[in-house]
């Protein structure tokens, strides 16, 4: 212990065994200091200051609530307890497989493509730089599409979800998506049909704006030079963020919707240099009902209100009216062929009312028939 | 006293390992709930974005989960994780910049950490100074320095560990060390003059 008779404050706070006997002293630790400060009194006081200033420095830790992690261990659990089942049912059959002569005949085979194809992705890889490299988990090799055909191109991403791109567009994944997350990027324009996963939030990035689903169909248009980037949904609900959101991540991650969600034939436009979202209804709005159960449009002598109800419940839209001002409205239509704004205008018409669509939703005007 | 100063591995971490390995669901829940918050901590440090960590952290656990008949059984626990955690995180910001189509900006990873006084731990008015000049001193050292002196002092590892988790040579760790503590030792020991001078001089 001679060194530390020429020791300041600045080098006992810096020395491990010092510290361990001021934050965890063991019984030798103790009797070894207490003698050496009766040997040497002088440095009492340095030792004192010492003692105190590594006690009091503390690091600043992030609050965590117990119930934070509980409830990422419960949710890891299921997510293992998932794979576990599946591997179950797998396991035997793979393993008589292994022993059969067709397996090791199969397996020269693939070895032999393997190495064809290894040598070839070496060399391309000379040629062409590609984000893969050797080694790297699937999850984190970034696949590229581009659309550089005039007509519109199918992409199978790994979840079985389906990509329709069109022309002049791209879009990057990974080739095999984690346990947490479905993450795709766009620029241009694709139609999205998603694989139902509750599991995995399905992400498409398209310019500022992030659109997420859990398994639905919908259109994202982004193209890099124009001025606007619009979500148009045909199945399902989504919901729109803008990638500047302060509460960003906390949409990302929970499993709810939030935020603008969109229901079908909704659209939402983002008008990139004033960072302001407008929801409203696609241009064409198509019935949401299965084939067998549209209804007819044919409506004979009924108060105005039912009909509107029944026009909104086959496009899935919310229209608003006044139940009690046009129940008095009598109706005499035939508007089956008709596209939604028509249907709407010859309704409006025949009642002398307005309608305007406010948020993705269609409001009607009207001063009654009395 | 001490929560965040833990100075050896816990003796069942061995085993706990062991089982986790062996594919005991248990294991995993054990492992997974006494680590937790040692790696959110850790965690933290790269990054403020708290579900970002939490994230992390999951992805970490589920990935030895599925490689565990590939891991060594004879690792020690703390550093081991605290070294794939940190990996993991800094890949992950990494691809995400990728996927968003961002330039990465090759920029030096970030360390932050802030370090307090608790007061009632100190007696004397000069002594409360000094520490709030070493604070001052700790807050502004470089990322890399600054994580040295952690994973040294407010993590106990040594050497070798230290080289391992951030993916240096030994010998730069103890460099960092000295330029670190030389450049603590000295600052402090000026700040210690000007003061007892201005004692004495008013």
């Amino acid at each position: 212990m001679d060194r530390y008779k020429k020791y300041g404050v600045e080098d006992f706070v810096w020395d491990i065994a010092f510290r361990q006997w001021v934050l965890a002293p063991t019984r030798e630790d103790e009797t070894l200091w207490t003698a050496w400060l009766i040997e040497n009194p002088e440095r009492k006081h340095k030792v004192d200051q010492a003692r105190q200033i590594v006690s009091a420095l503390r690091i600043e830790e992030q609050p965590l609530e117990d119930q934070e992690i509980r409830d990422v261990i419960a949710d890891s659990l299921s997510k293992i307890n998932n794979t576990e089942r599946y591997e179950v049912t797998t396991l035997p059959l793979v393993k008589r497989f292994y022993s059969s002569i067709w397996f090791k005949m199969a397996a020269s085979i693939v070895i032999l493509i393997g190495v064809g194809l290894y040598v070839k992705s070496y060399y391309s890889s000379l040629i062409n730089p590609s984000y893969q490299a050797a080694g790297v988990p699937e999850t984190e090799i970034v696949i590229e599409k581009v659309n550089s055909d005039d007509q519109d191109m199918l992409v199978q991403l790994p979840d079985q979800s389906t990509v329709t791109l069109s022309p002049g567009s791209k879009i990057r994944y990974v080739k095999e998506f984690t346990h947490t997350k479905r993450d795709v990027t766009l620029i241009g324009e694709a139609f999205f049909d998603v694989a139902k996963d509750p599991h995995r939030s399905f992400f498409v990035y398209a310019n500022e704006l992030i659109t997420k689903v859990l398994g639905t169909s919908f259109r994202v248009k982004a193209y890099p030079s124009t001025s606007e980037v619009t979500v148009e949904v045909k199945t399902g609900r989504v919901s729109v963020f803008a990638k500047s959101d302060p509460e960003l991540h906390s949409k990302l991650t929970k499993r709810e919707l939030e935020g603008l969600v969109l229901t079908p034939n909704q659209k939402v436009t983002f008008m990139r240099e004033a960072v302001k979202m407008v929801k409203t209804l696609v241009e064409s709005p198509e019935m949401v009902l299965p084939k067998s159960q549209l209804p007819h449009f044919v409506f004979e002598d009924i108060p105005a209100s039912e009909a509107f109800a029944k026009i909104g419940k086959a496009y899935g839209i919310d229209i608003i009216y006044d139940e009690a001002v046009l129940r008095d409205c009598p109706l005499t239509a035939e508007l089956d062929s008709q596209p939604l704004n028509e249907k709407l205008s010859i309704l409006c018409k025949a009642v002398e009312a307005d309608y305007e669509i406010v948020d993705g939703q269609i409001i009607i005007h009207s001063r009654g028939c009395k | 006293m001490n929560s965040f100063i833990q100075r050896s591995n816990a003796p069942d971490d061995h085993m706990m390992w062991q089982r986790f390995i062996a594919g005991e669901v248990a294991a995993f829940n054990d492992l997974m709930s006494s680590q937790f918050r040692s790696l959110f901590h850790y965690g933290s440090k790269f990054s403020r974005d708290r579900e970002f960590v939490k994230d992390s952290i999951q992805d970490l656990f589920l990935l030895l989960w599925e490689r565990r008949e590939r891991l060594r059984d004879d690792v020690i626990l703390k550093p081991y994780l605290m070294a794939s955690l940190r990996r993991l995180m800094h890949r992950k910001s990494d691809l995400k910049a990728r996927i968003e189509m961002e330039e990465f900006k090759g920029q030096e990873a970030p360390f932050e950490l802030q370090f307090s006084v608790e007061q009632h731990y100190i007696e004397e008015e000069s002594t409360l100074l000094l520490a709030e000049n070493l604070k001052k001193l700790l807050n502004d050292l470089p990322p890399r320095q600054k994580e040295v002196v952690y994973l040294k002092y407010y993590q106990e590892l040594d050497r070798s560990q230290i080289a391992e988790i951030m993916e240096v040579s030994p010998q730069t760790v103890s460099n960092l060390l000295q330029i670190a503590l030389k450049h603590l030792k000295t600052h402090w020991r000026a700040e210690f003059l000007t003061f007892f001078l201005l004692h004495f001089l008013v």
